[in-house]
């Protein structure tokens, strides 16, 4: 080994403490890469394999009634390769003992294996025999959710008809990966489950003998989906056909997309601020060495080497911090990958979700790595390279002091001889002070920017389930119904009050942009629902015209007052033009709104009522859900507390675990430039340190300007901390809205607060163990060493 | 202030090689004396000085500085030992580069049980012009007055000096010699001065030749020159 590598390893064992504070750095910002991407990578591998194993459909439809020759027909349009017809059909489900309803969406599926598209994925058990009425097979998150095994009966309402189902299997398919009950925005496996059953014994059950209601297709690699969607259109048609859609539009593949969304929102955020971090760190730190290794640096040059040989040994320093960091790093980011792996394969049923990576990823990581370091360390070469021999050589100038504006506030103050060194070291060396500042100014701020999404989510359920939903229970029937649906409900006793809630499905379009949507209505005068804006501010249906989401606005092209077409989908596939009344900004959806009078312009007749609001004297809670569970044509319900402690609970599992892992992140940043920032400081003044204990002051007291400084140091990065964080929110706020959600930016003060003494304590904590070595500083020794 | 040491010895561990930097010292040190220790680079003196001074333990003996028993005292005890009675001037100053010929006084001034004024301690080694100066803009001399007036500044009861004239010319070196001499004569403090310079101790009492961790020799001048006769 050569002499100057032997120096290397050294000077690298000397500093350790200082490496490892860096490469920690280092580390968090790969391990957020590695998390994230690793993620995102595993998710879009597996729902890849997964929809091409089992064929997941390009092109959706579903009708009132239609023949099964229909099938053959749409096959064959130009650029499908595959079509299948299906029955999909609501049934309610008896559990003994419990009031609620539960829900199953069922499936036909062929007795003999032949659907082929949107395939199902059996995981035990069997699928149903030809003419076994009552067999099903039974989605895996269902069955273990309620308990249930093969062979479990439960009693269903199908149709209208009474029937006892009989689970032969499990499995899961490609559609419905997220699963989400009707009108609800969060999965429960417990209430809602997807069945599958024999198609002649769905079609008996069903009374749709040799028809469907529901189309699947797949496309040529070539065929242009929006063409066959067009004729696909045209030709359900005349039978209650309320539009095809692709992929995009598909609930489960679209809440899939939104979590993708996001998680590249993270890759995009979060690494770079810790790569910024780390780089100024490399910087501060390998410009610092060089600084005290002038005359080593001088005498090698003597000696004949020259400065790329020189470079290269400080790059090299560089370079090993980075190889640690990059380690660290993606071992943690494997480790944490798998954990929020886990906690997706509990929301997303997937056959199989293993946590898998991309070498690319991992390269990626030590780039990034290996990048951020490289950068520092050119910075703070500099120096060591524009030296000539004989300066290096000679003791460096001490440092000048000049009075300052800070000087003029320390006399004014009355500081002590104490705070003078303070405040003038600091002022001496602004640009590293800043960095100290803006590094843990940095970790308040990211650690704020992430925690607020939990005010975020609360705000958001605040105004989605207490202020918008004012109701109890939501009913939603079968099919649409009329206004007699709501009698028959205003009649069970503990019955408060009920109110509808109208939609239609309509087609909008806007010059050549065309938008799926449901219109949805409330009563002039109803106290069940109300608009709330992202703001918090309830706002009334406009009297004429729509009401569009932000989301649905953007997508649209359209403002306020512009003319929208709006093509009724079923019904009498009215036609009409409306003015865009309102565009209001909201949480959750691509929605669109309208009063009672516009939709009946639609609809021509009453518009049929889809579900009601129910309030409800709590007492009777059980009567009335009992009740309801009896009636055939209530579909499920679903009971806003209940949701909205699902969420809670949502949150406290996933949110909790992504919240550990920032505040480990943010403590990386902090422990990091705070421990480097305390041993140069400590390096710099252990000369004066040791004078002060020689002076006859205590450990405790030395320890102060020690102290004193980082103190001060962190006081100033509070503030800038907390800005940074606002706007870091701000925009990883933005990021992570897409078409589904949209988050309210809505930090509590508190969230600035937690964010700053988790700081706080992991900047005492650092300090801490820079301080024992001023208690152990051994004055003899250091005042030898400058002589 | 006096000191009273019996046998005192001092060896330094690094690693397996052991040092006996002290290899029993007896010693008696008059209050307001002035002592000058001679002897090569080795021989012991700052390990004794150090000692005297409370910024290090004999590894064995016993000091007494007056009745108060130095080897006994814990690390806080010495401290404060250091802080109201002990006044060190070393050969490389050791001011705080941050802080003014004054804020470097009041360091001291700031902690000590009953000092005089900064400005007074400066007034004392003749640098009241330049209280607002900062070490970088002192000369050597200078700097090293005002390492003096610092030390002073507490009213100690010894004065330790480790090589005050190391790093200066002669005629700084006598200007510093000189303003040593009218503390210990003004305010009565013992002084210790370490030298490699064999001219300086004529202006001692006594003199103390060190050799091999140990004292070789004792000289008493019958009479003390002053610095400023002192051939240099």
């Amino acid at each position: 080994m050569k002499a100057l590598d032997r120096k290397l390893l050294r000077d690298l064992w000397h500093m350790r403490g200082q490496v490892f504070a860096i490469a920690l750095v280092l580390a968090a910002a790969t391990a957020t890469f590695v998390l994230s991407l690793g993620v995102h990578h595993s998710l879009v591998e597996t729902r890849d394999a997964y929809y091409a194993r089992n064929n997941f459909a390009d092109v959706f439809a579903s009708m009132t009634r239609a023949p099964r020759s229909l099938v053959d027909r749409v096959a064959a349009i130009p650029g499908v390769r595959k079509a299948e017809g299906s029955i999909i059909q609501y049934a309610t489900l008896d559990f003994p003992g419990r009031p609620e309803p539960a829900r199953a969406l069922i499936n036909s599926v062929n007795e003999q294996g032949r659907t082929e598209l949107n395939r199902l994925a059996m995981r035990s058990g069997r699928l149903p025999q030809p003419g076994a009425p009552g067999e099903v097979v039974a989605d895996e998150s269902f069955v273990k959710a309620n308990d249930l095994q093969l062979g479990s009966r439960i009693a269903a309402l199908i149709y209208g008809k009474r029937q006892v189902l009989t689970i032969v299997g499990t499995g899961l398919a490609p559609n419905y990966i997220y699963a989400l009950p009707p009108g609800d925005i969060l999965p429960d496996d417990r209430r809602f489950g997807i069945f599958w059953m024999g198609e002649k014994a769905l079609e008996a059950a069903t009374d749709r003998s040799e028809a469907i209601n529901s189309l699947a297709l797949t496309l040529e690699r070539d065929a242009h989906a929006a063409d066959v969607i067009r004729q696909v259109d045209v030709m359900i048609e005349p039978y209650g056909g309320t539009g095809a859609y692709g992929r995009e539009d598909h609930p489960s593949h679209a809440f899939l997309d939104n979590e993708l969304v996001q998680l590249d929102a993270m890759t995009r955020v979060i690494p770079p601020v810790f790569l910024l971090v780390a780089t100024f760190l490399v910087y501060i730190v390998l410009g610092r060495m060089i600084q005290t290794e002038r005359t080593q640096i001088g005498l090698v040059k003597a000696f004949g080497y020259t400065n790329a040989e020189v470079g290269w040994h400080y790059l090299k320093f560089a370079l090993v911090i980075a190889v640690l960091g990059a380690a660290l790093g993606c071992a943690s980011g494997v480790w944490m990958g798998r954990a929020m792996t886990r906690i997706y394969a509990e929301y997303y049923r997937f056959p199989f979700l293993s946590y898998e990576l991309d070498p690319r990823v991992f390269l990626g990581a030590a780039g990034l790595s290996f990048g951020a370091a490289a950068l520092g360390a050119l910075g703070g070469m500099r120096a060591a390279l524009t030296l000539t021999p004989a300066v290096a050589m000679s003791a460096p100038a001490p440092p000048v002091y000049r009075r300052g504006v800070v000087e003029a506030v320390g006399r004014r103050g009355g500081f002590s001889a104490v705070g003078h060194m303070i405040v003038r070291h600091i002022a001496r060396w602004p640009g590293r002070s800043a960095i100290t500042v803006f590094g843990v100014g940095l970790s308040v701020g990211l650690l704020f920017a992430t925690t607020q999404f939990l005010d975020s989510s609360r705000a958001m359920l605040d105004g989605f389930f207490f202020r918008a939903q004012r109701q109890d229970l939501m009913v939603s029937f079968i099919e649409p119904r009329s206004e007699a649906a709501l009698l028959a409900l205003a009649q069970l006793p503990g019955v408060l009050r009920v109110e509808p809630s109208r939609a239609v499905a309509v087609k909008l379009s806007h010059e050549n942009r065309v938008e799926r949507a449901a219109i949805e209505s409330a009563p002039r005068g109803g106290r069940l629902s109300a608009h709330i804006d992202v703001d918090g501010i309830e706002i009334e249906l406009p009297a004429n015209g729509l009401m569009l989401s932000r989301q649905l606005a953007d997508k649209l092209g359209v403002r306020s007052g512009d003319q929208v077409q709006v093509e009724e989908l079923g019904g009498r596939r009215s036609r009409l033009s409306l003015p865009v009344a309102r565009v209001i900004e909201e949480f959750v959806g691509e929605r669109a709104y309208a009063g009672e009078a516009t939709l009946l312009g639609i609809t021509r007749d009453a518009a049929p009522v889809g579900s009601a609001l129910l309030r409800i004297d709590p007492a009777r809670r059980d009567d009335i859900m009992t009740k309801l569970k009896d009636m055939p044509m209530v579909l499920g319900v679903s009971e806003r507390d209940a949701t909205f402690i699902r969420f809670e609970d949502m949150i406290d599992e996933n949110i909790n675990t992504m919240l550990a892992f920032y505040i480990s992140f943010a403590g990386a940043i902090a422990v990091g430039v705070v421990y480097n920032s305390a041993r140069i400081l400590f390096s710099e003044r252990a000369h004066e340190l040791a004078t002060m204990r020689v002076l006859g002051y205590h450990r405790r007291e030395v320890a102060t300007v020690l102290l004193g400084e980082l103190a001060l140091l962190v006081v100033l990065a509070v503030p800038l901390g907390c800005v940074l964080g606002n706007g870091l929110a701000r925009v990883m706020t933005t990021m992570f809205s897409s078409d589904l959600f949209r988050l309210p930016f809505a930090p509590e003060p508190a969230s600035y607060g937690r964010a700053v003494l988790i700081v706080l304590a992991a900047t005492a904590f650092t300090a801490m163990l820079v301080a024992r070595r001023v208690m152990h500083l051994d004055m003899v020794r250091v005042l030898k060493g400058r002589d | 202030m006096n000191f009273h040491g019996e046998d005192l010895r001092k060896i330094y561990r690094t690693g397996e090689t052991e040092v006996q930097a002290l290899r029993g010292v007896d010693l008696d040190i008059e209050a307001g004396e002035v002592l000058v220790l001679l002897g090569p680079s080795g021989s012991g003196k700052s390990t004794l000085l150090n000692i005297l001074g409370g910024l290090d333990r004999p590894s064995s003996g016993r000091l007494l500085s007056g009745d108060l028993d130095l080897t006994a005292l814990d690390d806080t005890d010495l401290t404060r030992f250091r802080r109201d009675r002990v006044g060190f001037i070393f050969q490389f100053y050791n001011l705080i580069p941050s802080l003014t010929a004054e804020e470097n006084v009041r360091l001291v001034t700031d902690i000590a049980e009953n000092p005089m004024e900064a400005g007074c301690a400066l007034e004392l080694v003749g640098l009241t012009e330049r209280r607002d100066h900062y070490p970088a803009q002192l000369s050597g001399g200078e700097q090293q007055r005002v390492a003096i007036a610092r030390a002073i500044a507490k009213k100690p009861g010894v004065l330790l000096c480790d090589e005050p004239t190391g790093a200066l010319d002669s005629a700084t070196g006598v200007r510093v010699l000189e303003t040593l001499e009218a503390a210990n004569r003004e305010t009565g403090a013992t002084l210790v001065i370490i030298t490699h310079n064999a001219g300086i101790a004529a202006m001692a009492d006594r003199v103390f030749h060190f050799l091999d961790g140990r004292i070789a020799r004792i000289e008493r001048n019958g009479s003390r020159t002053p610095p400023g006769r002192i051939s240099w």
